[in-house]
């Protein structure tokens, strides 16, 4: 009996068009217009040497210890600077023109012209404080002790760095790929849709099919069951597509825990059908108000985990966590997010325990709104 | 007039649905715009600020000036120390260099041994150079006067560093006003209506498809449309007062999306900028009103209609820098996106919003935007009579 319900079952969702799209090629769709919009995001903000000139004047050339420094800026992978070495009037056609982002004038003390503000021009300032302040100390020294003239000399020259990377301690270094996350997350979310049609498929008050079925006589719950099978079955798969497609279509790194993001996949997808199903058998509305419930709370509950703009997340976890708590979607999100970030997995076992509570709450609320209901008629 | 008053009656009873997609574009447009607009330049020269989360494992006066120094260039932000926490503070770039001075630095740096600072960064972040610039400075000068004055005491040494490092560079700003290409910042340039305009772009098609395509699918219904032609009314007014409808309801709804712009932002709205980007909503609006009547010939039942209207509306959007501004964006997207409307409606706007006069020089690279806009307008049109008399020749 179960074999048959389910095999029907899974006929009567895959002819669904209009579900299967928006469960799994809405998320693709989306996912693909994700990836063409933030090609350059993360790009944009990372650092190219910043062309800069310098005024060749005849401070400029006098100056060696300056000219030096600028030089050493400018030279090797690291450099901080393109240089063109030119004319006052070449220097502003240049600046004019934007195709340099400031220019230098050696002088007491150095004069730094730009035509806006910005990170860039921030550098180039900074980059003049430090030769002024290097050479305001070496003056001093100077005074104090003409003898160490030698030896400054050099000092003033050198850029030594006194830095030291540590490892970030994840590999989290693409912080586009929230935005993917939290899309799976919606797109396990939608999984409601089905869980919800198949509660509308079996309660004999909500559709004429339901009424039939009703007639037959096989346990309700086992119908249900054996449809619920049948749903994840479909959800599962889509998602997993989806994560296929995203991983080696568009490239988007999941951490390598496979095995650990296909359990979050699989946990949302469960979340998500006993959420559509909770809500469906809980509001007594027509199905149009049902779907639109759903589709409100995903949609804010993406929007809340970020899928429209990644920061809302952060904001919330620092202001507001128990909100990111009690938001499936913010869940799943977290979890593929934990798996590709950390190496630690707290976080990780918190958001699947609190979707566990989800599924059991729903799956209880379902089983105990729809058991025993006869009706005196349909 | 029957006709336009069932068209009207239909589109009524879609209100609430387009209610739903209005409201969330308000919302949205709202606490975005005014969260991008805080963000406003300078109008004089000042240092760029960066974020840093700084953990120093002792206090002494060289760390104390470090951090003094350095809050000339950062703004502090209070992260704690975990490394989860730090991870997400750097994924959501709250802050975009941690620095942590170690146990020991200070003993060590004035021994004259390789001590360093450690920072945990975004890699290749335009930011990095920044920091490093501001702590090499800090430390160069210092590791300068040890080397060169080798009894100077911790206090002194950081006296010394506190008088030199006050000096700085003169800046000239040479143009104040003249605003370069917009290769700085987003949105800066007239706020929130700028912002609000551009987000239009995603809701006045949405609402569009939802409105007409409805009064459509009643009209174009095999059976309805064979009664209501057995109506002693000429096919002639029939379609003139099915087209009064569906204009009457595009310009209702391009008031309703653009009034509440005029009321959030009242310095905003009544300027030049404001007055160019209405007169490119318009053109857009025709655009969109088009696209819908095609939608309408071409796809038949509700849930096929809503998946197409939000594809052909989000997918735009994203292209064509609605959601993300068009200088994030790749060449290669934004030549696949000048095959669509929006890419001419949101280059115009971006044009409009840094004009400073409003000659028709100026004003002429926005006014050709419009002009494409027009162009696709009435290519959908044709294509949507097209189709529709096609449809009912096979009827």
């Amino acid at each position: 009996m179960f074999a048959h319900i389910f095999t029907a079952r899974l006929k009567c969702l895959l002819r669904d068009r209009g579900l299967v799209f928006w469960t799994l090629l809405f998320p693709i769709l989306l996912a693909l217009f994700f990836k063409m919009g933030f090609s350059n995001l993360n790009t944009a903000d990372s650092f190219r040497p910043i062309p800069v000139a310098v005024v060749n004047d005849a401070q400029y050339r006098r100056n060696a210890p300056f000219r030096q420094a600028l030089q050493s800026a400018s030279e090797g992978k690291g450099r901080l600077f393109t240089l063109t070495v030119t004319t006052k009037g070449n220097a502003d056609e240049l600046l004019k023109e934007n195709k340099i982002y400031g220019y230098l004038t050696a002088g007491s003390p150095v004069e730094v012209t730009v035509r806006s503000a910005g990170y860039e021009q921030s550098i180039l300032k900074s980059f003049a404080d430090s030769y002024l302040q290097t050479y305001s100390a070496a003056s001093y020294l100077i005074g104090k002790n003409p003898a160490a003239a030698a030896g400054l000399a050099e000092s003033l020259q050198s850029r030594r760095d006194f830095t030291e990377s540590l490892p970030s301690g994840g590999g989290a270094s693409d912080n586009t790929t929230l935005y993917f996350y939290s899309l799976v997350a919606m797109a396990c979310l939608y999984g409601s849709f089905w869980g919800m049609k198949e509660v509308v498929d079996i309660q004999a008050d909500l559709s004429q099919r339901a009424a039939r079925v009703n007639v037959a006589p096989v346990h309700k719950m086992k119908v249900f069951f054996s449809g619920v099978t049948a749903v994840f079955l479909v959800n599962f798969a889509e998602i997993l597509v989806l994560l296929v497609f995203l991983r080696f279509a568009l490239g988007i790194g999941f951490g390598g825990k496979t095995g650990l993001v296909v359990l979050t996949a699989l946990v949302g997808t469960v979340t998500g059908i006993f959420f559509g199903s909770f809500v469906g058998a809980a509001v007594k509305a027509g199905e149009g108000a049902k779907v639109g419930i759903l589709i409100g709370l995903s949609m804010l509950g993406s929007a809340l985990a970020g899928m429209m703009y990644e920061g809302i997340k952060y904001v919330i976890q620092q202001h507001a966590p128990l909100l990111g708590y009690l938001n499936p979607v913010n869940l799943v999100a977290d979890a593929f997010y934990c798996l590709y970030s950390f190496s630690g997995y707290g976080r990780y076992a918190l958001d699947l325990t609190i979707l566990a509570g989800f599924i059991l709450f729903f799956g209880a609320g379902t089983y105990l709104i729809i058991r025993r209901q006869s009706y005196a008629s349909l | 007039m029957q006709v336009f008053k069932l068209g009207l009656k239909i589109i009524r009873k879609n209100i609430p649905m387009m209610m739903i997609y209005v409201g969330t574009f308000l919302g949205i447009t709202i606490s975005f715009a005014f969260a991008g607009t805080s963000r406003q330049q300078p109008p004089s020269f000042a240092d760029e600020k960066a974020d840093v989360a700084f953990f120093a494992a002792e206090s002494t006066p060289l760390v104390d000036g470090l951090k003094r120094e350095l809050s000339k260039s950062v703004n502090f932000v209070d992260v704690r120390d975990d490394p989860e926490a730090i991870q997400d503070a750097l994924y959501f770039e709250s802050v975009t260099y941690v620095v942590r001075i170690p146990k020991g630095f200070t003993g060590q740096f004035l021994a004259g041994k390789d001590a360093k600072v450690e920072k945990i960064t975004l890699p290749d972040s335009v930011y990095n150079a920044y920091l490093d610039l501001a702590v090499n400075r800090y430390l160069s000068t210092a590791r300068l006067y040890l080397k060169n004055d080798p009894g100077i005491s911790q206090r002194d040494l950081a006296a010394r560093l506190d008088t030199d490092l006050s000096k700085g560079a003169k800046v000239f700003l040479t143009d104040t006003a003249g605003r370069d290409n917009g290769s700085f910042s987003g949105y800066s340039h007239t706020g929130f209506t700028a912002f609000y305009f551009i987000y239009l772009a995603y809701v006045l098609p949405l609402v569009l498809i939802f409105g007409i395509t409805n009064v459509m699918a009643v009209y174009n219904d095999r059976d309805l449309s064979r009664r209501n032609f057995c109506a002693p009314i000429s096919f002639v007014r029939y379609n003139l007062q099915f087209i009064l409808a569906t204009c009457a309801f595009s310009l209702a709804a391009w008031v309703i999306l653009v009034l509440p712009c005029a009321i959030l932002d009242r310095n905003g709205f009544f300027t030049g900028n404001a007055a160019a980007q209405v007169l490119n909503s318009f053109a857009f609006l025709l655009c969109a009103s088009a696209f819908a009547f095609l939608i309408g010939s071409l796809v038949k039942g509700r849930s096929t209609v809503s998946a197409v209207a939000n594809v052909f509306t989000l997918g735009p959007c994203f292209i064509s820098g609605v959601f993300i501004p068009q200088k994030y964006l790749n060449d290669a997207v934004l030549r696949i996106a000048s095959f669509t409307p929006v890419y001419w409606y949101v280059t115009a706007d971006n044009k409009i919003a840094e004009l400073t006069d409003f000659g028709l020089m100026s004003l002429s690279p926005s006014l050709f935007c419009m002009l494409v806009e027009l162009c696709f307008a009435a290519a959908f049109l044709l294509l949507g009579l097209v189709v529709g008399k096609k449809r009912r020749a096979a009827d």
